[in-house]
């Protein structure tokens, strides 16, 4: 996903940040899913803050690799998962 | 909106907002709302005013923004119209026969509803009555829960959740205990003067209307064993926002909301509780306030 769809996406949510934690609810145009909203962890929410700041989904992995000590695997999993799990609470 | 266009007027005191509902004939609501009828006509909160005939067209060309649908039932279409919003109430026993018409100006504080058959008139006929209580809440520093809560004179203790997690049976043995059940399915909570209230709504049965304090909202859900955990923070208002009936097509709406969980969440003790449906869970409750 590129940086214009990255940023789309995002649009889509409302967050609010409550002791360092992130909740995110989903902005939808039905009743199925009107009652679906999580909080992140911390590798999440760095994902969220940059979503819209970098180029593409590699981009974000890096700055997960750069961030902990993870590797390229599995934050390149961690950030395909995290983006689709986005996408399916729409 | 035309302040002088119908001749009757009802008032309903629904959590503490006075409601007038205006209309060309006498009208007289369904038995749940009788008891929120009012004398207090001094502060008007909502106007309702109810026309014959509905307006063709309204919404041709427009994409709804919100559609309240499922296998079942289909229940309403929310248009943006001018600056506030139309809605398009279905009939529940005709599944896509149009039974309202309704405007909300943009402060959501007018109501202007139309319907095909004045005669048989009921402007607050479902889902057309909790529509309006819940755009109440909206910029008013308020939620509706699916929630029941139980009053002891001292100490509101709400218990939230969908349909089937308990609620019923909580209000239950609350009740034998001798508590006020506020209500056992349906609450507003409204925040006053940095303080939470729990209040009752029109239902389809008679009751009084009530309101308590808030001091505890408890995440139910039924379990082997009594079990309990207290929630922080964005958990816990996240957590109970999830049982909080919403529309989420509108940031705004849903950036207030969540404004509010938060500071329910600061101001209100939430936990999680599992429990087994008898009386032990009254004093596994007392024992860990």
């Amino acid at each position: 996903m590129n940086t214009e769809n990255l940023s789309k996406l995002k649009s889509r949510f409302v967050s609010r940040e409550v002791d360092k934690e992130l909740i995110l609810v989903p902005l939808t145009g039905n009743i199925a899913k009107m009652n679906e909203m999580f909080t992140l962890n911390e590798t999440a929410k760095l994902i969220w803050e940059n979503m819209d700041k970098v180029a593409n989904e590699e981009a974000l992995t890096i700055l997960i690799t750069d961030e902990f000590e993870v590797s390229h695997e599995i934050a390149s999993a961690d950030v395909s998962a995290f983006i689709r799990h986005l996408e399916t609470m729409l | 909106m035309d302040q002088n266009d119908s001749n009757h007027a009802i008032f309903l005191n629904i959590a503490d907002f006075i409601i007038q509902i205006k209309t060309d004939t006498e009208f007289t609501p369904e038995p749940g709302y009788e008891l929120f009828l009012t004398d207090d006509k001094q502060t008007t909160d909502f106007v309702v005013n109810c026309k014959a005939g509905i307006p063709a067209d309204i919404f041709a060309g427009k994409k709804p923004v919100f559609e309240a649908e499922n296998e079942q039932q289909k229940f309403y279409d929310i248009y943006r119209h001018n600056e506030g919003l139309g809605f398009v109430i279905y009939n529940q026993q005709q599944r896509n026969t149009i039974q309202q018409i309704a405007l909300l100006d943009k402060e959501f504080r007018n109501w202007t509803i139309y319907a095909s058959d004045i005669a048989e008139f009921n402007p607050l006929r479902y889902p057309m009555g909790p529509i309006i209580m819940h755009y109440m809440t909206i910029k008013t520093n308020s939620v509706m829960m699916h929630a029941s809560c139980a009053f002891d004179g001292q100490r509101g203790r709400m218990f939230s959740g969908f349909s089937g997690v308990g609620k019923s049976t909580m209000s239950r043995i609350w009740a034998e205990a001798g508590n006020t059940i506020i209500n056992d399915d349906r609450l507003i909570i409204r925040e006053l003067e940095n303080k939470f209230f729990v209040y009752n709504t029109p239902m389809y049965y008679k009751d009084i209307p009530k309101k308590a304090p808030l001091n505890a909202v408890y995440l139910i859900h039924h379990s082997p064993e009594n079990k309990i955990q207290k929630l922080k923070g964005a958990l816990a208002a996240s957590r109970t926002m999830a049982f909080c009936i919403q529309n989420n097509y509108d940031q705004n709406f849903v950036a207030e909301r969540l404004d509010f969980f938060v500071r329910l969440a600061a101001a209100v003790d939430i936990y999680d509780l599992g429990f087994v449906p008898n009386a032990s869970v009254i004093e596994f409750i007392k024992a860990h306030e």
